[in-house]
């Protein structure tokens, strides 16, 4: 019975999001505080360096952390306002059990922990072991990623794990893994600043990543030249030497027609790509038809742009490319990076300083997160789940027979189609909101009303929360330790700075008593995040990701460990394929060719308009927690339509103006903001908000065959006026749903 | 010359706020953010424009203060109003050719930019500075902007007649002196440079 | 420039002078031709005498800075014009009540400060009320005729009321330089633990100006209340120097008046001024920001400041007549943006710009 137990207005009343305004203690400046701990923000991937001021158990403040060599103190609206979280109204502080027409109503962890695992049982022996699945989520420690993973494979004994960075990192991942062997960015950020030339494809990097805009802005100032790639104007575009605005789902097209070009004029290293590569033919013939004037269709720009791009790319000296989920949110998503880092390799320039690839992780530990073994087809150490030499490893470190460890399971949208269709009956969440994150909401929703068991470990109630039979109440970043591992492949320390208030307990605790529950205590006897990361080395030894030499006290002393570190004394590898060694068995990279093709639905005479969707820099992911901070919220309270003056003319549409942004699925009904900034075909709506103004209403439930991400940046909608909502969603907050 | 100073260079903005948000951290006047950040026309750029207090060598707010409440330290660090003297008219924000000064009606007080005192007096970086993620606002030393920016470090502004100086420093290409302020408007030429249907339009000139 | 702050110096001090000719006439016929005055009073009275030159003086030289002057004459005019005088007397009580009575707008920065304030200002006042028209000889008290325990308080010579030495009138009356001591003491004590406390505070403040007339305060009340004690409780013990110590602290106190903090108790009346000058602004024309087209300040203001600021050689003209002060401070902000980012255009252009349009700047 997985349906909100009394009216969402009235659990929003209840639960929040509310929004925190004022510091624990108050806007004083005569506290001194108890300590200052040195820790991360646990808001994206930068994963940036920063001090929290503690006094009496709350965080009262922060301090910036100027030593951190990422980062050296600088912070985006979201990592100054993080603290804000803590001792926040809208915490949960007890396991809440759904009570039918009442709400949600406090219970032991007993209780809740006997249900949890008895439903577990129940579903597991009515239907078999896969039909109880477990999601995780990227902006978990390292530790933690780990543990859901084990718990899944040893405790739960399901194949049907997955995490939500399969909304996030996967195209990246398989690109970079298919071509260049490693699924990680190629190179610390301290190699961009000595770049000449920079393509940046798909990242609004001013508000998804700030922290990056410095060491643009440092390249630059170093004379390097800037190549944008975005449907909108975003504030690096504004200033790049280059800003191309391609149409979304046309970057292949770009990047293809480059490669054209370079290859026409002779700027490939061709002994680079004799000798450290495979695939060159096939590539050169597939771009051979991608002439400037035939890539400019379909990247729906002008030819003169991608030949320009070639001309500052394909002869530099050095070079460094970025992408993001720009390019990666399509179902043609791997095949856009790939031929991106096409481009990379058909000059040679990676593996040394100042030329490399790099993609920008979203989430938290969007990096760590997918190496650790939450993810559907893979072990820890980033490996692969049907290897018979990989499974035999973790079995052994895990003491369980290999045959014990189910296979590979279903990816995120597959994993809710299953659900939808009956044959998943129970679900645990960890750290994960799809109500808001997910394509296509309303097909998320009835897959959640399906399930006999929804259970959810938060520490807030997420939108998805309302539809659990019981949340469990976790932890806050800040309230437990453990690693993450950043943008650049650096594994981090997060340290504890406070104590989970009340009855929350920290999440590897509750992962470890359920595990206890199902008879495997013996399997999870950790008595702190610490042995997990020991065991998680082992388990990673000799894999890709190998985290083996790492120890807590090196992260934290050396400011960091780069993986692969496989001996204790090893130092770390911040960059990758030096000496053109590639991470494939033959060491060297594969060329992978690459056809566009459209978009699984393309604008037509009915839907019109190309809708896409992003971020904005004060809110992170599905705003579970940035939408509860009000220093966040004032700042762009709610989404925006982003639609160009001459779209807007034709539909009468003026700044401000309530719009309904529908497509086949869903509608979302918010502001127009009339901004010459964006592509005249395109609309952009932001993803942070739920309900009647959630993004994924609209967006399309396709994905990408090889790495399984959905297609979020491109699907087709009819913009048109409407006057002002007035129902009961529109009447609540702006961080609740509500329009302003 | 290792003393530190501020750099702002105004082009460099992305607007993300965090100067902003961190600004109410600054323990003069925690609570309040007195950084400006303007979005300049949203409808036709993305442009932004961060604003701290110039400091400057002879103050036009202090000039135009009935109250005589406006002070320079030693330092050079122009400060808040007094607030036994401040008598809220207003005159020094209307008068601040960079628009610092607030007025504080709950409070009738005028309330600025200090450059964090109570962080700069002792050693520390400005809140605004050490947090900006895109370098637009930068808190160092001279010898370090020189080695690392392309542009020079000036502090010399015109407002019509009347010529300013500054403790802030301005990074400006090197053939530039000082900036001339008047009445500037978005988009220099009568075509708008920032309208993505501008640049889709068709060929470039010259290109092919 | 010389001539002109010369012009304005014997400008003040003949206000001074003015001032304390005054207090001086008014001490002799307010004491019944010194008839009630108590000559060991003597020093404080010179003290007195000379903050009241002091006062006089200071208040003239800052009159004579242009945006003062302005402010100064605009508020009068405004305030006693005729039709608006009964509403601007009534709007008065009003203001005096919340800012000078309650003094709620230091309550809003914070409340410590605010008790602090209130507490020291009040003492202060209510110490004021009494020494002065006592050393002055404008208040002198007798026993009446027909009882020994009935006093009678005469105010200029005149009586104003009788009171019995055993009531609650009589213990206030001869009491309120200690109750007025431990108010200035509390006020003192919660203006230190803040100033210890509060990093902000810390961090701007100076010993002279900050300090200093804490410690003055201090001073005056602590000497105060141990003559209270050795009265009371010591048999007079060290009466005479604690005497000596208390008017050392109040002589220096009355010098240091015209010229440190305390200054600003005559300086904030300009407070009330500029209420009327704002309400008068509100309901006259506004002035439009030559950029933006928004109205952002009371024309009379703009023009006063343009007055004041060729009183002070700032030269805001712009070409075409316009003038920088017309320019709101947001359009100020973005015009200086705009400038900086202008001066970068023309290395940083982007590519399709340049190509787009081959004459940009």
């Amino acid at each position: 019975m997985a349906r909100p137990p009394v009216s969402i207005p009235e659990i929003v009343r209840q639960f929040g999001p509310t929004l925190n305004r004022i510091p624990a203690n108050g806007w004083k400046a005569d506290q001194e505080p108890d300590r200052i701990v040195k820790t991360h923000c646990c808001f994206c991937g930068q994963q940036c360096g920063i001090q929290l001021k503690v006094k009496d158990n709350k965080v009262i403040g922060f301090e910036p952390w100027e030593d951190f060599p990422f980062n050296q103190g600088r912070l985006c609206p979201k990592g100054v306002k993080r603290y804000m979280q803590d001792e926040h109204p809208d915490r949960l502080k007890n396991p809440l059990l759904r009570k039918e027409g009442a709400g949600f109503a406090p219970v032991s962890w007993d209780a809740a922990l006997d249900k949890t695992a008895g439903e577990i049982r129940r579903i597991q022996q009515s239907y078999g072991n896969d039909a109880f699945a477990l999601l995780g989520g990227a902006s978990l420690t390292n530790e933690k990623a780990y543990l859901m993973g084990k718990f899944a494979r040893v405790a739960v004994r399901t194949a049907n794990i997955d995490y939500n960075g399969r909304l996030c990192m996967v195209s990246a991942a398989a690109a970079s893994k298919k071509i260049l062997g490693i699924d990680r960015s190629a190179n610390p950020w301290s190699d961009i600043p000595k770049a000449k030339a920079i393509l940046v494809a798909g990242s609004n990097v001013a508000e998804c990543s700030p922290i990056t805009t410095h060491y643009l802005w440092q390249a630059r100032e170093n004379g390097a030249k800037l190549i944008v790639l975005d449907p909108r104007m975003t504030p690096i575009a504004r200033n790049a030497d280059l800003f191309i605005p391609v149409r979304s789902g046309g970057d292949i097209g770009v990047f293809n027609g480059m490669l054209h070009v370079m290859i026409e004029r002779g700027w490939i290293n061709r002994e680079f790509i004799a000798r450290h590569t495979t695939g060159w033919e096939q590539v050169e013939e597939v771009i051979r038809k991608y002439t400037p004037e035939y890539a400019a269709k379909i990247a729906g720009v002008p030819a003169s742009m991608i030949v320009r791009a070639a001309e500052i790319w394909g002869p530099a000296e050095t070079s460094f490319l970025l992408h993001a989920r720009g390019i990666e949110h399509h179902s043609k998503g791997v095949e856009n990076c790939m031929a991106a880092i096409n481009l990379v390799a058909a000059t040679g320039r990676i593996g040394r300083e100042g030329c490399g690839y790099a993609m920008i992780t979203g989430q938290g530990n969007g990096q760590g997160g997918r190496e650790q073994g939450q993810k559907c087809d893979q072990l820890p150490g980033a490996r692969d789940i049907e290897n018979p030499e990989h499974r035999a490893h973790i079995a052994k470190v895990w003491g369980v027979p290999e045959e014990s460890i189910p296979h590979k399971g279903l990816s995120m949208v597959k994993l809710f189609e299953a659900i939808h269709d009956g044959q998943i009956k129970g679900l645990l969440s960890i750290c994960s909101n799809p109500m808001v994150s997910l394509p296509n909401n309303a097909y998320v929703r009835e897959a959640l009303e399906k399930l006999e068991f929804f259970g959810v470990i938060d520490f807030f109630m997420s939108e998805t929360a309302h539809y659990a039979d019981l949340v469990l109440a976790g932890s806050l970043m800040e309230e437990d330790e453990g690693t993450t591992t950043n943008v650049e492949g650096r594994c981090i320390r997060h340290r504890k700075v406070v104590e989970p208030p009340a009855n929350a307990r920290v999440d590897w605790k509750i992962i470890c008593d359920l595990a206890a529950r199902l008879d495997h205590a013996e399997k999870f006897s950790y008595n702190s995040p610490r042995e997990i990361f020991e065991e998680l080395r082992r388990a990673s030894q000799g894999g890709v990701a190998d985290y083996y030499g790492m120890t807590w006290e090196r992260i934290e002393q050396e400011n960091g460990v780069f993986w692969p570190c496989p001996e204790p004394g090893h130092p770390g590898t911040p960059r990758l394929y030096e000496g053109n060694k590639f991470g494939h068995p033959d060491g060297k990279a594969h060329f992978q060719p690459v056809e566009w093709r459209p978009a699984a639905e393309e604008p037509d005479s009915e839907y019109p308009i190309v809708l896409t969707t992003g971020r904005v820099v004060s809110q992170y992911l599905s705003g579970a927690q940035t939408r509860r901070i009000g220093a966040l919220v004032d700042q762009y309270p709610q989404p925006l339509c982003e639609i160009h003056p001459l779209l807007a003319g034709k539909m009468g549409i003026a700044e401000g103006d309530f719009v309904k942004v529908e497509s086949r699925r869903g509608s979302v009904t918010v502001r127009a903001n009339v901004v010459k900034t964006i592509r005249p075909d395109t609309v952009f709506v932001p993803y942070h908000w739920p309900l009647d103004r959630a993004a994924n209403n609209c967006t399309v439930r396709v994905i990408d065959p090889v790495s399984n991400i959905p297609e979020y940046k491109i699907c087709a909608v009819r913009v048109s006026k409407v006057p002002p909502p007035q129902d009961e969603i529109a009447q609540l907050e702006v961080q609740q749903g509500g329009v302003r | 010359m290792n003393e530190m100073e501020f750099f702002i260079d105004h082009s460099r903005c992305i607007g993300c706020r965090a100067c902003m948000q961190a600004c109410e951290e600054c323990d003069t006047h925690r609570g309040a953010s007195m950084i400006h950040l303007e979005t300049i026309m949203r409808a036709d750029s993305v442009q932004t424009a961060p604003q701290v207090c110039m400091h400057c060598e002879e103050p036009i707010c202090a000039q135009v203060c009935p109250a005589d409440a406006i002070k320079k330290t030693a330092d050079g660090i122009v400060q808040s109003s007094l607030k036994p003297r401040c008598i809220g008219c207003s005159n020094c924000v209307l008068a601040c050719p960079f628009g610092v000064p607030k007025y504080k009606a709950e409070i009738n007080q005028m309330m600025k930019c200090d450059m964090c005192y109570d962080r700069t007096s002792i050693g520390k970086g400005p809140m605004c500075a050490t947090v900006c993620p895109s370098g637009a606002l930068a808190f160092t030393t001279r010898e370090q902007i020189e080695r690392t920016r392309q542009g020079v470090a000036i502090r010399e502004w015109s407002f019509g007649g009347e010529v300013v100086k500054t403790k802030v420093n301005v990074l400006v290409p090197r053939h530039v002196h000082r900036i001339d302020v008047s009445v500037e408007q978005l988009g220099m030429t009568s075509t708008d440079e920032y309208d993505v249907a501008n640049l889709l339009m068709g060929e470039p000139n010259g290109r092919k | 420039m010389k001539a002109r702050w010369n012009s304005d110096v014997v400008h003040a001090a003949c206000w001074g002078l003015l001032v304390a000719g005054i207090l001086l006439l008014a001490i002799y016929f307010g004491s019944g031709r010194l008839r009630h005055f108590d000559a060991a009073l003597v020093p404080y009275t010179g003290a007195a005498v000379f903050a009241a030159f002091g006062c006089g003086y200071r208040f003239a030289m800052w009159l004579r800075r242009p945006p003062t002057r302005s402010y100064w004459f605009s508020g009068w005019r405004i305030f006693f014009r005729p039709s608006r005088l009964p509403a601007n007397i009534a709007r008065l009580l009003q203001l005096l009540f919340n800012d000078f009575l309650e003094q709620r707008f230091i309550e809003k920065r914070s409340k410590l400060r605010w008790a602090a304030h209130w507490l020291i200002a009040w003492g202060c006042i209510l110490a004021a009320a009494v020494t002065f028209p006592l050393s002055f000889g404008w208040v002198h008290f007798q026993n009446a005729p027909h009882d020994q325990h009935v006093y009678r308080a005469f105010f200029f010579g005149q009586q104003v009321f009788t009171f019995h030495l055993g009531g609650m009138v009589a213990l206030l009356t001869f009491n309120i330089l200690d109750i007025s001591a431990v108010m200035v003491l509390t006020g003192v004590a919660l203006s230190l633990w803040r100033r210890a406390r509060d990093r902000g505070a810390i961090a701007v403040q100076q010993f002279a100006q900050d300090m200093m007339p804490l410690l003055m305060l201090f001073a005056i009340s602590i000497t105060g209340l141990f003559l209270t004690a050795s009265t009371h409780l010591l048999h007079g013990l060290n009466y005479g120097f604690l005497s000596m110590m208390h008017a050392v602290t109040v002589i220096f106190a009355l010098l240091y008046l015209p010229f440190g903090k305390f200054f600003h108790i005559f300086q904030r009346s300009a407070q009330l001024g500029v209420q009327f000058y704002k309400d008068e602004g509100q309901k006259g024309e506004q002035a439009r920001c030559i950029r933006c087209g928004e109205a952002f300040a009371s024309q009379m203001h703009v023009n006063d400041l343009k007055n004041v600021q060729s009183d002070l050689n700032i030269h805001y003209e712009l070409p075409q007549g316009r003038h920088y002060q017309e320019v709101c401070p947001v359009c100020r902000r973005k015009s200086i943006a705009l400038a900086q980012d202008g001066t970068w255009r023309e290395l940083r252009t982007p590519e399709t710009t340049r190509t787009l349009w081959p004459d940009h700047p």
